[in-house]
C-alpha cells in the first residue's frame, strides 16, 4: 500500500475560511423561514458582531504577519497574504448575502408585521421630520463633537468600531475648496429611535445616524453640506502583551486598553452610495487600500438589530422563552453539600438551571463548616451573584482565592472592576498567569466535616456566568470524590504560583499534559482496531484546528477507527478524503442556544472513557492556556453524557453535515422523524421535573 | 472521630514546602494539601555563606502566604523546620528573627542527624517498612546538601552515614567550568563514584533493597514502570533507564520526566546519584516510597503526641547502631551486655532517686554499649578517644545534645566530673545533671564487672534508707571488685546522696 503523507496541506482547511463558513451557517438561520422573525433578526445581528470580532482579531493578526514579513504558511499551506485575499473575497460575498437577507427578506417581513425601519431620512413624512428635528436638538445636538479638517486642524482620530458621519462642506462666503468634516454618532445614545407613525398599532424606528445626517447643517452653520455619509473604521485590536516586560500585568492591560483605540485601520465600511471625493479623503487619511474598503448596501453595523429584538410586545415573533428546569438531584430541603455526597451530579445547561452553581458558592459562603472557596473566573456577568457571594464568603472569614483572567478578550475593562471589588472584600485575587490564559472552569469548596476535610468540586465546560448560562449549552459536574478534590487543590496551588503536584489522579491539564493525553486516547483507539477490536471516537467541541490532533485523527480513520465529530465553528479537518478521512463525519449544530460544551468519548474496547472540559482542539487551548479536562466517572452520568452525544448525532433539523467539497449542508432526513437536539433536551428536562412532581403527588387522599 | 489538623513547613535548599495533614488514630496520617515553592536559597547559602536581602524578602513573603493557608485550614498545630540552608549561613540569627517578626513563625533549625532522622521516620513510620529491611536494605536520602545512607541487616539498623553528595552541592561545585555538556556529565558521575567508593570500601554495603528518598525519584520510577503501584522496580531496569536518559540534555531529561521546570538544574546530579547509589549497594530492587521530610515532621509530631499507633521501634534502631559501632571498634563483648543489664537494673531501681525518664534510660544503655570503644585507638586515653568517636559518629535517632550526653557520660565514667561552669559552654544545667547521674550509675555498674568476667549472678538491687544495696551471688573470688568498689562509688554518693553497698553471697557449685 502506498504510504499516505498525513501532513499534506491539501488535507487541511484554512481556519479563517472555515470560520467564515460558520458565520454563513449562522446567516442561514437568519434566512430560515421556519424561524420566528425577530429570532432571524437576532441571528443576522450575531453574524455582524461575529464578523467585527473576526476582523479585529484574526484579520488584524494576519495583517501583522504581513507587516512583519512572517512567511510561515498555515495548516492549509497558505501564506498570510493569500489568506487575506481569500478572506476579502469571502467576506465581500458574505456581506452581500447579509444585506440581501436584510433588505429583501427581513425589512419587508418587519413591515408586514407592522414594524417599520427607516434607513433613509429622506423617506420620513412631515410629522416625523418635525419629530426627529426636535429630537435632534433636545437629545443629540448637545453631545455631538463635529470636527472639520483644514490647514490648521489635522485629520482627527476616528475611534475603532465607532459609527461616524463624514461630510463635505462648502463655505457660504468664500470660493474655497470643499472641506472635510466628521462627527461621531454618539455610542451612548440609543441607535434605534422610535418615531411617531401614521397608523396607531404600527411601530416605526429610524436610525440615529439618519437623524444626525438630516440635521448636519445645524452643526456647521455658515457652511453648505455638499454630501454626508456614515462610515465605520475597524482597527487592529489583537495585541500581544509582552509579559516578560510587564512587572504588573494589571497595569499593563489597562495601558493596552487605551492603546487599542489607536491601532492601525484595517477595514472601512461606507454606505455604497458614498461620494467618491469623500471616500477618497477617508481612504487617504486612514491609509487604506481599496481591498480594505467595503461599500455597504444598507445600514452599517447590523448589530443594532439586536436592539429591535428587545422591543416589547412582539413575543409572537420570537421563540417561546425557555425556562431552565430545576435539577432533580437538588430539588429537596437538604443543603447542596449533602446532595453532592449522595453521588456526582451532572447538570446540562441551559436545559437545566445554573442556579445550583450559584447556590454552591452562596451556601459555601454562609456555611460555618466551610474553610475555603477557590474559583477560576473567566467571563462573568455584569451583576454576577457569584462575585457577590465570593465577597460575602471572604467577609465571613473564609479563605477565598479567585483567579480572574484579565486576558479574556474584550472583557478586560469589565474584569478589572469586579476583581478590585473582590480584593476589597478580602479575597485573594490572582490576576492571571504570565504567558498563559486561564480558561479552565473549576470551583472548589473545602469543608471541615466530622470525618475530616472534605472537598467539593464543580467542574464545567462553560464560564461561571449566570446570564450566558441561559443561552450557552454547557455541562457541569459536582463531585466530592477524593481523587478529584485532591487534584482540584493541586490546580489552585499551581495557579497560585506553587509547584505542580507530583502526579494527578483524574484531571488532565493544559498546557503540560492535555495534548499528550488526547493523542494517547486517539492512538489507543488505533491500537484497539489493530488488535481486532472496534474503535470509535465521538468528540464535540467549538473548534477543531490543531494540526497534530487532526493528523492523528486522520491516522485513526485510516486505521479504521470510526470518528464522529460535532464541531460548531472552525473545523480544519476535511472529510471524505480517500484513505485519509473516509471514516470521519463532521456536523455543526447552530441553533437557538449556542453550542458550547466540549465532550470527548472514546470507545476503548468497550471500557468507554468520557471526558468533558474547557478545551477545544485548538493549539491555543492545548498549548497556551490553562485548561482542565475531567473524566465522567459514574456510570449513570456516563450514560447521560452519551445520550447527549447520541441525540446531537441524530439531529436532522439544526445540524449541518460537512461534505468532502467543504460545504455544510442540511442533513438529508430521508423520511425520518425530525430531531432537533436542543428542543429534545428542553423537553427531556421538563418531563424529568414533571415526572418527579407527579410522583410526589400533592393531592388530598379522602378516607373511604 | 477525633481529628487533628497539622501543618508541616520545611525550608529546604531549593524549595520550601507546606503540607497539611489530618492525623487520627483510625486513618493515621492523611495528607490534605501539598504546596511547594521553588526558591533556590541554597545557591547563595552554600556559596556566600549568607542569605541576602532579596532571598529573605522572597522567603518571608512566601512564608506569610503559608501562614494564611495554615489559618485557612484552621490547623491545630504547626511546625516549621529548616535545615542546611539556615544552618550554614552566618546571618541565620538575623534571618530567623526577620522571619519571626514578619510571619510569627519560630523556625526550628535542625542539624543533619535530626533532619535525617525525621525524613527516615517518614518512611520507617509506614506500615510495611519492616518487611523491606527484613533481610538487608540501604535507605538513601538525597538532599540538596548531602546524602544520608542508612544500612540495615537482618532488620536492624547497622550504620548511618552522611556523605557530602547533595544535588545542589554537586551542581554548584561543578558549575561554570566552561566544559562541554558531555564531559560535565562525565565529571559529575566520576565525582559521585569516587565519593561513594570510600563509603563502600569501609562498610559492608551489599543489600537486597535500596530505598530512595529525594526529589525526582518518584518521577523516575514512574517512567521505569508505568503500571507500578507499589513503587518497586528491579535495580537492573532502574539503572538501565537512567543510563539511557543521562545522555540527554537537561532540558530533554526534564521533559522526559515531566518536570515543572523545563530545565531543572538538579535533575542530572539527582539521577546520577540514584544510579550510582543503587549500583554501589548492588541491590536487587529499588523502592521509592515518595515520602518527604514534611511527612516525617508530621509523623514525628503524631508520635510525640501519641496521636497514632507506632509500628516501627525507633529505639531499637538506636541500640542496634550503638552495638554496631561498638563492634566496629572491637569493644563489643559479653562484658558490654552485662554492664548494660546492670546499669539498667540500677537505673530502674532508683527511679525515685534520679527522676529521669525513659529517654535517659536509653542514653544510659547507649553509653554502656559504647563506653569502651576508645580502647581501639588508645588504651591510655580510652575515655577521651571514646568521647571523640561518639561525637563524630551518627546514631540515627539521637539528637546532637543526646549524643553529647552519651559522650560525656562515657568520659566521666572514668574521669572526674568537671564543675558545671566548666561545661556550661557545652551543656545546659539539665543536661549536665543527666550526664552526672548517668555517669555515676555507669561507674557503679562498671565496678561490679571490673574483671570483665561476669562473676556475679542473681544480682538483687534495692534501696534501704540512704543505701543502695547490691546483693550478688558469686562462685568466684570477687575481691577485686570489692576492693575497687569503694573507690568507684564515692562519686555516686556525691551525686545521689546514696551509698552503694556491695553484699556478697558466695555460692559453690556442686560438681557432679
Amino acid at each position: 500500500m502506498e504510504k499516505i503523507n498525513f501532513d499534506n496541506t491539501q488535507y487541511y482547511e484554512n481556519r479563517e475560511l472555515s470560520w467564515i463558513k460558520f458565520d454563513k451557517r449562522v446567516l442561514e438561520e437568519a434566512r430560515d423561514k421556519s424561524i420566528p422573525l425577530l429570532e432571524r433578526l437576532k441571528f443576522l445581528s450575531i453574524t455582524s458582531s461575529n464578523l467585527d470580532e473576526f476582523y479585529m482579531v484574526r484579520v488584524a493578526s494576519l495583517k501583522d504577519m504581513v507587516n512583519a514579513e512572517y512567511r510561515k504558511k498555515d495548516i492549509a499551506g497558505m501564506t498570510a497574504t493569500e489568506q487575506l485575499d481569500a478572506i476579502n473575497k469571502a467576506t465581500r460575498e458574505f456581506a452581500k448575502a447579509q444585506y440581501s437577507t436584510f433588505t429583501n427578506s427581513l425589512v419587508p417581513l418587519l413591515k408586514s408585521n407592522k414594524i417599520n425601519l427607516i434607513n433613509e431620512h429622506e423617506k420620513l413624512n412631515e410629522a416625523q421630520k418635525e419629530f426627529v428635528d426636535i429630537y435632534f436638538m433636545d437629545n443629540v445636538y448637545p453631545v455631538l463633537t463635529p470636527m472639520a479638517v483644514d490647514a490648521s486642524r489635522p485629520f482627527p482620530l476616528i475611534r475603532n468600531k465607532t459609527l461616524n458621519i463624514a461630510a463635505l462642506l462648502k463655505s457660504n462666503k468664500e470660493k474655497e475648496e470643499a472641506m472635510f468634516a466628521t462627527v461621531q454618532v454618539p455610542g451612548g445614545l440609543n441607535r434605534l429611535v422610535t418615531i411617531p407613525n401614521e397608523d396607531g398599532d404600527e411601530r416605526t424606528f429610524i436610525l440615529l445616524e439618519q437623524i444626525i445626517e438630516r440635521n448636519l447643517d445645524k452643526l456647521f452653520s455658515n457652511y453648505k453640506i455638499l454630501c454626508a455619509y456614515p462610515y465605520r473604521v475597524m482597527r487592529n485590536a489583537d495585541f500581544t502583551i509582552d509579559e516578560d516586560e510587564a512587572s504588573d500585568l494589571l497595569l499593563e492591560i489597562q495601558n493596552k486598553l487605551k492603546l487599542r483605540q489607536w491601532g492601525e485601520a484595517i477595514r472601512l465600511e461606507v454606505e455604497n452610495k458614498i461620494d467618491d471625493k469623500l471616500l477618497g479623503i477617508l481612504r487617504k487619511e486612514l491609509k487604506l487600500d481599496n481591498e480594505e474598503i467595503f461599500k455597504i448596501p444598507g445600514p452599517i453595523d447590523l448589530t443594532v438589530l439586536s436592539k429591535l429584538y428587545d422591543i416589547k410586545g412582539y413575543d409572537n415573533l420570537k421563540y417561546e422563552k425557555y425556562i431552565p428546569q430545576q435539577v432533580l438531584e437538588m430539588k429537596n430541603d437538604k443543603n447542596i453539600f449533602a446532595n453532592i455526597r449522595e453521588g456526582d451530579i451532572l447538570i446540562h445547561h441551559p436545559y437545566q438551571s445554573f442556579q445550583p452553581v450559584v447556590d454552591f458558592i452562596r451556601q459555601a459562603a454562609a456555611d460555618p463548616k466551610v474553610l475555603a472557596i477557590k474559583q477560576t473566573l473567566y467571563r462573568v456577568s455584569g451583576n454576577s451573584p457569584i462575585i457577590t457571594y465570593l465577597a460575602q464568603a471572604a467577609e465571613n472569614g473564609k479563605q477565598v482565592t479567585v483567579l480572574v483572567e484579565l486576558k479574556a478578550r474584550f472583557d478586560e475593562e469589565h474584569n478589572i472592576v469586579w476583581a478590585k471589588k473582590l480584593e476589597r472584600a478580602g479575597c485573594h485575587v490572582i490576576y492571571g498567569l504570565v504567558g498563559l490564559k486561564t480558561h479552565s472552569k473549576i470551583a472548589l469548596v473545602v469543608r471541615r466535616e466530622e470525618e475530616g476535610i472534605r472537598r467539593y468540586v464543580h467542574l464545567g465546560t462553560g464560564n461561571y456566568n449566570d446570564s450566558t448560562a441561559k443561552v450557552y449549552t454547557d455541562c457541569g459536574i459536582f463531585t466530592c470524590k477524593e481523587s478529584i478534590g485532591e487534584d482540584a487543590t493541586a490546580v489552585f496551588n499551581m495557579l497560585s504560583g506553587y509547584s505542580e503536584p507530583l502526579s494527578w489522579n483524574e484531571l488532565v491539564l493544559a498546557p503540560y499534559w492535555l495534548r499528550n493525553k488526547f493523542l494517547y486516547l486517539i492512538k489507543r483507539e488505533i491500537n484497539n482496531v489493530k488488535n481486532g477490536l472496534e474503535g470509535h471516537i465521538i468528540a464535540k467541541m467549538n473548534s477543531l484546528c490543531d494540526k497534530e490532533i487532526i493528523k492523528t485523527l486522520y491516522m485513526a480513520s485510516a486505521a479504521g477507527v470510526k470518528i464522529d465529530l460535532i464541531v460548531r465553528g472552525i473545523c480544519c479537518l476535511k472529510v471524505g478524503i480517500p484513505g485519509v478521512s473516509d471514516n470521519i463525519t463532521v456536523r455543526s449544530i447552530v441553533g437557538n442556544f449556542l453550542e458550547h460544551s466540549r465532550i470527548f468519548y472514546f470507545f476503548n474496547g468497550g471500557e468507554e472513557d468520557i471526558f468533558m472540559g474547557s478545551a477545544d482542539w485548538m493549539p491555543r487551548n492545548l498549548d497556551r492556556r490553562v485548561e482542565i479536562v475531567f473524566p465522567v466517572i459514574d456510570s449513570e452520568l456516563k450514560e447521560r453524557v452519551k445520550h447527549i452525544l447520541n441525540i446531537e448525532l441524530m439531529d436532522n433539523v439544526k445540524a449541518k453535515v460537512l461534505l468532502p467539497n467543504g460545504e455544510y449542508v442540511k442533513v438529508n432526513r430521508r423520511g425520518r422523524k425530525a430531531v432537533n437536539s436542543q428542543i429534545t433536551f428542553c423537553k427531556e428536562a421538563k418531563s424529568l421535573v414533571k415526572k418527579d412532581s407527579l410522583s410526589v403527588g400533592r393531592v388530598f387522599i379522602p378516607t373511604e | 472521630m477525633d481529628i487533628h489538623t497539622f501543618a508541616a513547613i520545611y525550608i529546604g535548599s531549593y524549595e520550601i514546602s507546606l503540607n497539611i495533614y489530618e492525623i487520627s488514630y483510625k486513618k493515621r496520617i492523611k495528607k490534605i494539601d501539598n504546596i511547594r515553592y521553588h526558591i533556590e536559597l541554597g545557591k547563595e547559602a552554600f556559596s556566600k555563606k549568607r542569605l541576602g536581602y532579596e532571598a529573605v524578602e522572597e522567603l518571608c513573603s512566601k512564608l506569610s502566604d503559608f501562614s494564611k493557608i495554615i489559618n485557612g485550614y484552621k490547623v491545630d498545630e504547626y511546625e516549621i523546620y529548616a535545615s542546611a540552608v539556615l544552618r550554614e549561613v552566618t546571618n541565620a540569627t538575623f534571618v530567623l528573627n526577620q522571619i519571626y517578626l514578619r510571619t510569627g513563625f519560630s523556625i526550628k533549625v535542625i542539624n543533619n542527624s535530626e533532619h535525617r532522622f525525621i525524613s527516615y521516620k517518614s518512611v520507617a513510620g509506614r506500615a510495611g517498612f519492616d518487611k523491606i529491611i527484613k533481610d538487608s536494605a540501604a535507605v538513601v536520602d538525597i538532599g540538596g546538601s548531602g546524602t544520608q545512607v542508612t544500612l540495615f541487616r537482618d532488620g536492624e539498623l547497622v550504620t548511618t552515614q552522611h556523605i557530602g553528595l547533595g544535588t545542589m552541592k554537586i551542581r554548584t561545585l561543578l558549575d561554570n567550568r566552561g566544559i562541554t555538556y558531555s564531559s560535565y556529565c562525565k565529571q559529575m558521575e566520576e565525582y559521585i563514584i569516587k565519593k561513594l567508593e570510600t563509603f563502600t570500601s569501609l562498610y559492608e554495603c551489599i543489600v537486597e533493597n535500596i530505598v530512595i528518598m529525594g526529589d525526582y525519584a518518584t518521577e523516575v520510577i514512574r517512567k521505569v514502570d508505568k503500571n507500578n503501584k507499589e513503587n518497586v522496580v528491579k535495580t537492573e531496569k532502574f539503572v538501565k533507564y537512567i543510563s539511557k536518559i543521562q545522555k540527554k540534555t537537561v532540558e530533554e531529561i526534564s521533559k522526559e520526566l515531566n518536570l515543572a521546570n523545563e530545565s531543572d538544574p538538579f535533575v542530572l546530579p539527582a539521577i546520577l546519584l540514584f544510579k550510582n547509589l543503587a549500583l554501589s549497594v548492588k541491590s536487587k530492587e529499588v523502592y521509592v516510597p515518595g515520602a518527604n521530610i514534611n511527612d516525617g515532621i508530621a509523623y514525628n509530631y503524631a508520635e510525640k503526641n501519641k496521636l497514632i499507633k507506632v509500628t516501627h521501634d525507633f529505639e531499637k534502631d538506636i541500640l542496634s547502631t550503638a552495638k554496631e559501632l561498638s563492634r566496629r571498634y572491637n569493644s563489643y563483648s559479653p562484658h558490654i551486655d552485662a554492664l548494660c543489664k546492670l546499669s539498667v537494673k540500677i537505673f530502674d531501681t532508683m527511679k525515685k532517686n534520679h527522676g529521669l525518664g525513659k529517654r535517659e534510660r536509653l542514653l544510659l544503655q547507649v553509653s554502656a554499649i559504647l563506653h569502651d570503644c576508645g580502647k581501639y585507638i588508645s588504651l591510655l586515653n580510652s575515655p577521651q578517644c571514646a568521647y571523640y568517636i561518639v561525637m563524630s559518629s551518627e546514631i540515627m535517632g539521637l539528637t546532637h545534645l543526646e549524643r553529647k550526653i552519651v559522650a560525656l557520660t562515657i568520659l566521666y565514667n572514668t574521669y572526674q566530673l568537671n564543675e558545671f561552669e566548666y561545661l556550661s559552654q557545652k551543656l545546659d544545667h539539665d543536661a549536665y545533671l543527666v550526664v552526672a547521674k548517668l555517669s555515676a550509675i555507669l561507674r557503679v555498674a562498671n565496678a561490679l564487672d571490673q574483671s570483665h568476667k561476669q562473676k556475679f549472678s542473681n544480682i538483687k538491687i534495692s534501696i534501704k534508707e540512704r543505701e543502695l544495696i547490691i546483693k550478688v551471688e558469686s562462685f568466684e573470688d570477687i575481691s577485686l571488685e570489692q576492693t575497687l568498689f569503694d573507690d568507684k562509688t564515692e562519686y555516686f554518693e556525691n551525686v545521689f546522696s546514696l551509698k552503694p553497698i556491695l553484699k556478697e553471697k558466695r555460692v559453690y557449685l556442686e560438681e557432679d
